[in-house]
């Protein structure tokens, strides 16, 4: 830019101090979109574009048929049982390590974020040294004819061993940082344990809530490495919808496994699109609270 | 005096304690310390060959190759990508920025698929590699791509906050003083955002070494070559040897726990920083 | 170095902050930009600095146009309220940063940048803290280091963005005072924002009163203090009382007394009124010791002691009104004239200044 000495310097756009030059912005700007491209964009579109490559008729079939609807059953009923259990625990253990100061509770803490530490092929390996024919309970298990390994318990075990820390660390920093004088308050005017819960405490962390339980059955519902080493692969009975996918996969039947790995992606979709529009409730509660 | 547990007049505490031991035991902490147990039985010699045969020693290579690999390319990428985030305007950045967390969501088998039908020689990227002499998928490229996937959330995630609560007086500070952009990213900016890119690098990392859905579709897991080190527990459980697995196993957790205390200290460092205004 | 600056404007959004400002700052003078939040001081000073650039207008340095010029390039000093001193470099790296950043061409060798940060820190008396870090030092040891950092690339101007505001009051005294030290030694020509009137009149050599993006008027401390230019002065430059009368052709008459108003000889029958400080008022317990007509009838409603001084809370007795007047007197006068509550007084202003009545 010149220094003419104008009376009036022009209305020119004049950059911030402390901003970027265009060519700059927009080199950092196309960078960025190209290895998102790469690596992210093109990845989820691929998934619906494989899936439809063939037709919709294919794709209807593929998710219509028996063995992938009991996939579909089996992948709801593991997540019904896996995201509740975690949702309790998720907020007993928030109760007690935002809520009260005892010896212990960082060590605790990070106990809980422990299975998002272990590798998934891990998480599915202890359950077969504990309930596996050769496993602690194994041969008592055997006796009584009850299976774990191979079948849905051990499925549903090892989901909820994934899942475990999902609701809990989303609850444990909020309910931190809301501190305990509200429901001091409520205990002052005579509530009794589960009305402060219900009244008191529950309102104020819905949404954190709400945002841990949607990851939990996110990951509850697309959970891999660790099912895989517990569950067999028998068709149509042990085989949840990430499963399937792999087998139709290695059976060559591309055009199925993207039809039901798209219906994954879209579950993925839905959970992003929730999580988007819960952070931004998140943000006006904040900014209603500054006020 | 030192007491367990400080007083307090809300209720709760025992039922709410207690059910988190014993969920917490049932569902973590024994089924983990089986994998401990086991390998007890196992002499130190026995261990120490399981866990240091050559098949074994490339899949560390490997995994942990391309783990820091790909952690490293997020830690540079997704620097890059927050910076744009919390920087500048441009259409459909809402959309990046909620999809940034795909490889969160989207569950493992179907990135693995995915990419891989992409990286392959005749795949949408694939192609333009090939020509080159470029074999991405079924190599050890191709495990690279997919733990850059996975990885790709964590230093976005990480650095974005402290990126937006920098002051921009600091800035203005560092141009008053004569200090061009470049000199005031790498001296005032950079500084302030390391230990939180460190956090990112280290969970990308952490989450990489232990991948397994995404890797085994995309790798070709060719013993030697392309077999990632979670994969070869698999395979040595399907053949039965529970002691090669659960030995592999419990260096893998011992690794693990290794890479949480670390993220617990940069944690530490980082929440230490920005607090000290 | 002077600063001028010519028919500066900036809007941000719907929000005029500064409209056609022009303004000389005379080189070694420290110049207080003065006014209530929003008035557009800041901006003023952050578009000298060049961290905010005017929609319309000029700055000059020492008559040279630098509008456009980088705030890099400006080597001006600036001082935020906030310090924003670098929190990952220790004290001595703060200080050092502006030369250690300077093209290898002109970056003096290292150790000369050691002896410079000395000197500095020597200067404003914190060299035992060079190995510190920011988050250690107290508000008013970190101020002076931003300070120090803004004086190492020695600055042709330095500019003071509401330098002690964010210090408690002690501190903030302090500093005031050694500032005013500090530039009585260096002389560099600095302009400095602040909301607070005691701190503009106790250190600036002159005042610039801002409101609503306007300059309202230009002074020294005693000139806005003795002879506001408008109401806005008047009110935001310590306690005032207001009555209220009316102008008629150079004459003025406000309560019971008539007095001459050369400046409103064109005014006809204009509601005005006298706006006088609370020490310009002559007290008296009978109205023939304030000589002549014309004194105000009033009932003292409150007596607070403030050390030398007394003020006084009165009522009038001609007027419904039930705003007090403030008067302040001398503890001596106020022994003389022996008053306690309820006494009935005279009271007649000594010095007034008459606005016309503003019409809302």
């Amino acid at each position: 830019m010149t220094a003419i000495a104008l009376p009036v310097s022009p209305l020119a756009h004049r950059a911030r101090p402390t901003e970027e030059p265009v060519w700059v912005r927009w080199t950092l700007i196309g960078l960025a979109f190209t290895f998102l491209t790469l690596f992210l964009f093109v990845p989820l579109i691929s998934v619906f574009y494989e899936a439809l490559k063939k037709g919709w008729e294919v794709y209807i079939a593929a998710i219509t048929e028996p063995d992938a609807v009991s996939a579909i059953q089996l992948t709801l009923t593991a997540a019904a049982i896996a995201v509740p259990l975690n949702l309790i625990f998720g907020i007993a253990a928030a109760w007690a390590i935002a809520k009260f100061e005892f010896l212990g509770k960082n060590l605790l803490t990070t106990l809980i974020d422990l299975p998002f530490s272990v590798s998934p092929v891990v998480s599915g390996l202890i359950y077969v040294l504990i309930f596996g024919l050769q496993g602690w309970l194994g041969p008592w298990l055997a006796e009584h004819d009850i299976k774990v390994i191979f079948a849905v318990p051990g499925i549903v075990l090892a989901t909820i061993f994934v899942t475990v820390p999902f609701i809990a660390r989303e609850l444990i920093p909020l309910m931190q940082s809301q501190g305990t004088e509200e429901e001091e308050a409520a205990v002052v005017l005579g509530a009794n344990g589960w009305q402060i819960f219900f009244r008191v405490t529950l309102p104020n962390v819905k949404w954190g809530l709400l945002y841990g339980t949607i990851l939990c059955n996110a990951r509850a519902m697309g959970e891999f490495g660790a099912v895989s080493v517990v569950s067999g692969h028998i068709r149509g009975s042990t085989n949840t919808l990430p499963l399937h996918v792999e087998i139709l996969y290695n059976e060559y039947n591309f055009a199925a496994a993207f039809a039901v790995a798209s219906l994954l992606a879209m579950l993925a979709l839905v959970t992003l699109a929730l999580k988007t529009i819960i952070e931004s409730k998140n943000i006006q509660n904040d900014k209603g609270k500054n006020r | 005096m030192y007491t367990f547990k400080q007083h307090s007049v809300l209720p709760g505490f025992n039922l709410a304690l207690g059910f988190t031991l014993l969920y917490l035991s049932l569902i973590v902490l024994i089924p983990l310390s089986a994998a401990f147990v086991r390998t007890a039985a196992l002499t130190w010699p026995e261990f120490w060959n399981a866990v240091t045969t050559p098949r074994v020693i490339a899949s560390y290579r490997l995994t942990f190759g391309a783990s820091f690999a790909a952690a490293l390319v997020n830690a540079v990428f997704g620097l890059l990508v927050a910076w744009v985030l919390v920087r500048y305007r441009f259409p459909g950045k809402k959309l990046v920025d909620a999809l940034v967390d795909l490889p969160f969501a989207l569950p493992t088998a179907v990135a693995g698929i995915a990419l891989t039908a992409l990286y392959a020689g005749n795949g949408w990227v694939g192609q333009y590699f090939e020509p080159l002499g470029i074999k991405i998928a079924f190599t050890p490229i191709g495990v690279f791509v997919a733990l850059t996937f996975i990885g790709l959330p964590f230093v976005v995630r990480t650095v974005q906050p402290v990126l937006e609560d920098i002051e921009s007086e600091l800035e203005e500070a560092a141009a008053t003083l004569g200090a061009n952009r470049l000199q005031t990213f790498l001296r005032v900016i950079f500084p302030t955002l390391l230990p939180a890119l460190m956090t990112g690098f280290a969970l990308a990392f952490a989450r990489a070494i232990g991948e397994y859905g995404s890797v085994i579709f995309i790798a070709g897991n060719m013993p030697m070559v392309s077999e990632i080190t979670p994969l070869l527990i698999i395979t040595k459980l399907e053949q039965y040897d529970y002691a090669g697995a659960t030995a592999l196993a419990v260096v893998m957790l011992v690794i693990s726990f290794v890479m949480l205390l670390i993220i617990n200290l940069l944690q530490w460092w980082s929440r230490r920083r920005s607090a000290l205004a | 170095m002077s600063i001028e600056v010519r028919n500066l404007s900036k809007q941000f959004g719907d929000f005029a902050a500064l409209r056609d400002i022009t303004l000389e700052v005379k080189s070694g003078e420290l110049l207080a930009l003065l006014g209530p939040s929003g008035s557009g001081k800041t901006t003023l000073l952050r578009v000298i600095a060049g961290l905010e650039a005017a929609d319309a207008g000029q700055v000059l340095f020492q008559g040279e146009d630098a509008t456009d010029q980088h705030v890099r390039d400006r080597h001006v000093g600036f001082v935020f309220q906030h310090y924003a001193l670098f929190r990952n470099m220790t004290i001595f790296e703060n200080v050092a940063f502006g030369l250690r950043v300077r093209p290898k061409k002109f970056r003096p060798a290292d150790v000369e940048i050691r002896r410079r940060v000395q000197e500095l820190l020597k200067l404003v008396q914190l060299d035992w803290l060079a190995d510190r870090y920011p988050h250690q030092l107290s508000g008013g040891q970190r101020q002076r280091i931003a300070l120090a950092r803004a004086l190492a690339v020695e600055p042709k101007v330095l500019l003071l963005d509401e330098p002690f505001g964010a210090l408690d009051a002690r501190v903030r005294k302090e500093l005031r005072s050694w500032l005013r030290r500090l530039h009585d030694d260096m002389h560099i020509t600095s302009v400095f924002v602040t909301h607070d009137q005691e701190e503009a009149l106790e250190v600036a050599d002159r005042i610039v009163v801002m409101n609503e993006g306007r300059i309202e008027q230009i002074g020294t401390p005693d000139e806005v203090y003795e002879r506001p230019a408008s109401p806005f002065v008047y009110e935001f430059l310590g306690k005032v009382n207001l009555f209220h009368g009316r102008l008629h052709r150079g004459r003025a008459w406000i309560g019971g007394i008539e007095v001459d108003a050369p400046e409103h000889t064109e005014a006809e029958e204009l509601a005005a009124v006298a706006y006088v400080r609370p020490h310009d008022i002559h007290v008296d317990k009978v109205a023939n010791a304030l000589n002549g007509e014309g004194a105000i009838a009033a009932h003292v409603s409150h007596i607070l002691s403030v050390g030398p001084v007394v003020r006084l809370g009165l009522t009038r007795d001609d007027s419904e009104d039930k705003e007090l007047i403030e008067v302040e007197i001398s503890k001596a006068r106020f022994r003389e004239l022996q008053l306690t509550r309820g006494n009935q007084v005279f009271i007649k202003p000594s010095r007034l200044d008459l606005f016309p009545a503003q019409i809302h």
